[in-house]
C-alpha cells in the first residue's frame, strides 16, 4: 500500500481528497487508479509534461519512470513543476 | 446575469436588477482557465471548456448552479490522428429535438460532439482528417475551433469555425464539412483565393435570419446571406479598423452586429488608445461608436470569447480584468473591475 499526495488543483478536482492510499505494482499502476489519472495523464497516457514524481523523495525518472515498482515505497508524491502564469 | 470566464477561474456576475449595481461570485473552478462558459437552456446545466497549463484540457459540468462541478470523461483525439488535444475552447449545446446533445470546439482544430449530455466526447472525424488539414497552421492562440452554430431550421446543418483554417459547413450532420470562405481575404497567404487557411475570429448565425452569419475576420468584418457560400466585405464603411476577435448580435435585428476594433494584427489593442464598440444598424453600411462610459484612453485587448449579447444589452470583458455592460443602449457601466484577465462572457437569463 502506498499513500499518493497530491496538490491543491487535483485534490479540488477529487472532492478535496489531497491523499490517497493505493495498493499497486508501479507508479504507473498507483497514479491511473487515482480519480484524477486523466489529470495526470494525456489520452495517449503520457504524464503531463509539467508535473514531476517523487518515490519517497526520489524523482520516479530516475528509477525508471512509470515502471518504477512499488514494493517497500512508503510515499508517492505528485508535485507540479515550477511553471504556469 | 453574465458567466465571465477568466485565466484563473469562473466568476458568475449578478445584477440585483440595478444597471449600476452588479456583484461578482467566485472564484468558481478556482486555477482553471476558462476558455468559455455557458448554460444549457435546454436543462439549466452550465458547462465550462476549462485549461490548466499543467493539468490539461477539460469540460466542467455543474448541475447546481456551479455549487459543484463533475469533470467530463477524458477527451483525447485518437492515436491513429498522431495528435493530442492541447485545449478545449467553446461549448455549444445541441438544438433542442436532440437533448442530450452538445458540440466542443478544441484545440488542434478539433470537434467534438456528446450524445449524453457532456459525460463522453466523441471526435468528428470530418473535421479531425478532413482532405484540406494541410493546409491548416495555428494562429497565436493555437489552432482553435472556436466558433460553432447549428442551423435552427435543420439540426444537421453546422457551421464551425477554425483558425487558421476557415469557416465550414456540413449538410449532413457532421459527416462531411465544405470549406465556405469565397470572398474572404486571407493576406498572409500566397494564394488570396485559397479555399481554406483562412483565420475567422468569430462566426455567429442570426437566430431569427439563419442564412445569415457573421463574421469577425483577422482581415475584417464580413456578412453572408447565403449560409457562408459567399461573403461581402463590410469593414470599410467607418469602422477604424477591420480586426478585431469578437462579434455581437442583436437576436430581434437581423441588421445589426457590433465590433470592438483592434489596431491592426500586430498590435492587438484599441486603435489610437480609443476603446470602443461599434454597431452598425444598416447590415455594415456604416458604422458608429458606442463609446460613452468606457475608460479613455484605453488599450483594451477584447479576446474572441470575451464578449455577449442579449435582447435588453451588451456585454465584454478586458485582459485587464473589467466587465463593461451596456446601460440603456447608450452609456457602457464598468460592472466589475480587477478579475483575472477575462477570457470569455456569456450571458444567460437564469431561475437558480
Amino acid at each position: 500500500m502506498v499513500r499518493i499526495v497530491v496538490p491543491g488543483i487535483l485534490a479540488a478536482q477529487a472532492e478535496g481528497r489531497k491523499s490517497f492510499e493505493v495498493e499497486a505494482e508501479t507508479v504507473g499502476d498507483a497514479l491511473r487508479a487515482l480519480p484524477v489519472a486523466d489529470l495526470i495523464f494525456n489520452e495517449r497516457g503520457d504524464l503531463n509534461g509539467h508535473l514531476n514524481i517523487y518515490l519517497d523523495g526520489t524523482d520516479v525518472r530516475e528509477r525508471g519512470g512509470m515502471h518504477c515498482p512499488l514494493a517497500g515505497a512508503a510515499e508517492l508524491r505528485v508535485v507540479a513543476m515550477v511553471s504556469g502564469g | 446575469m453574465a458567466l465571465v470566464g477568466t485565466r484563473k477561474g469562473l466568476f458568475l456576475v449578478r445584477s440585483d436588477g440595478h444597471p449600476r449595481r452588479w456583484q461578482a461570485q467566485g472564484p468558481l473552478l478556482d486555477g482553471w482557465g476558462v476558455y468559455h462558459a455557458t448554460v444549457d437552456r435546454r436543462d439549466g446545466t452550465l458547462y465550462a471548456a476549462a485549461n490548466h497549463v499543467i493539468y490539461g484540457p477539460t469540460v466542467q459540468r455543474s448541475e447546481d448552479s456551479g455549487t459543484t462541478w463533475s469533470r467530463s470523461k477524458q477527451i483525447g483525439l485518437p492515436v491513429d490522428s498522431g495528435m493530442t488535444l492541447s485545449a478545449a475552447w467553446h461549448v455549444e449545446p445541441g438544438p433542442p429535438e436532440r437533448p442530450e446533445v452538445l458540440y466542443l470546439g478544441a484545440e488542434p482544430g478539433a470537434l467534438f460532439t456528446s450524445r449524453d449530455r457532456g459525460e463522453t466526447w466523441d471526435v468528428n472525424r470530418g473535421i479531425l482528417e478532413h482532405p484540406t488539414r494541410d493546409r491548416w497552421f495555428p494562429g497565436a492562440g493555437g489552432m482553435c475551433c472556436h466558433s460553432i452554430q447549428v442551423d435552427p431550421r435543420d439540426p444537421d446543418c453546422i457551421y464551425v469555425g477554425i483558425t487558421a483554417a476557415g469557416v465550414f459547413r456540413s449538410d449532413d450532420g457532421g459527416l462531411t464539412w465544405r470549406p465556405i470562405n469565397r470572398n474572404v481575404a486571407a493576406d498572409f497567404l500566397a494564394d488570396p483565393h485559397a479555399e481554406v487557411g483562412h483565420c475567422p475570429h468569430k462566426v455567429l448565425l442570426h437566430p431569427a435570419r439563419p442564412d445569415r452569419l457573421w463574421q469577425q475576420n483577422h482581415f475584417g468584418v464580413y456578412l453572408s446571406d447565403d449560409q457562408g457560400d459567399t461573403w461581402i466585405r463590410v469593414d470599410g464603411n467607418g469602422l477604424p479598423s477591420g480586426f478585431g476577435f469578437p462579434i455581437m448580435l442583436d437576436p430581434n435585428d437581423a441588421e445589426k452586429a457590433f465590433v470592438i476594433p483592434e489596431k491592426s494584427p500586430e498590435y492587438h489593442y484599441s486603435p489610437a488608445g480609443k476603446l470602443a464598440v461599434y454597431e452598425t444598424r444598416d447590415s455594415g453600411m456604416s458604422w458608429k461608436a458606442i463609446d460613452a462610459g468606457l475608460p479613455k484612453p484605453a488599450w483594451a485587448a477584447v479576446l474572441r470569447e470575451a464578449a455577449a449579447s442579449d435582447d435588453e444589452s451588451l456585454y465584454f470583458g478586458t485582459q485587464s480584468g473589467s466587465l463593461f455592460v451596456l446601460d440603456d443602449g447608450e452609456r457602457w457601466v464598468e460592472a466589475v473591475r480587477h478579475l483575472p484577465p477575462i477570457l470569455s462572457v456569456e450571458v444567460t437569463t437564469w431561475s437558480e
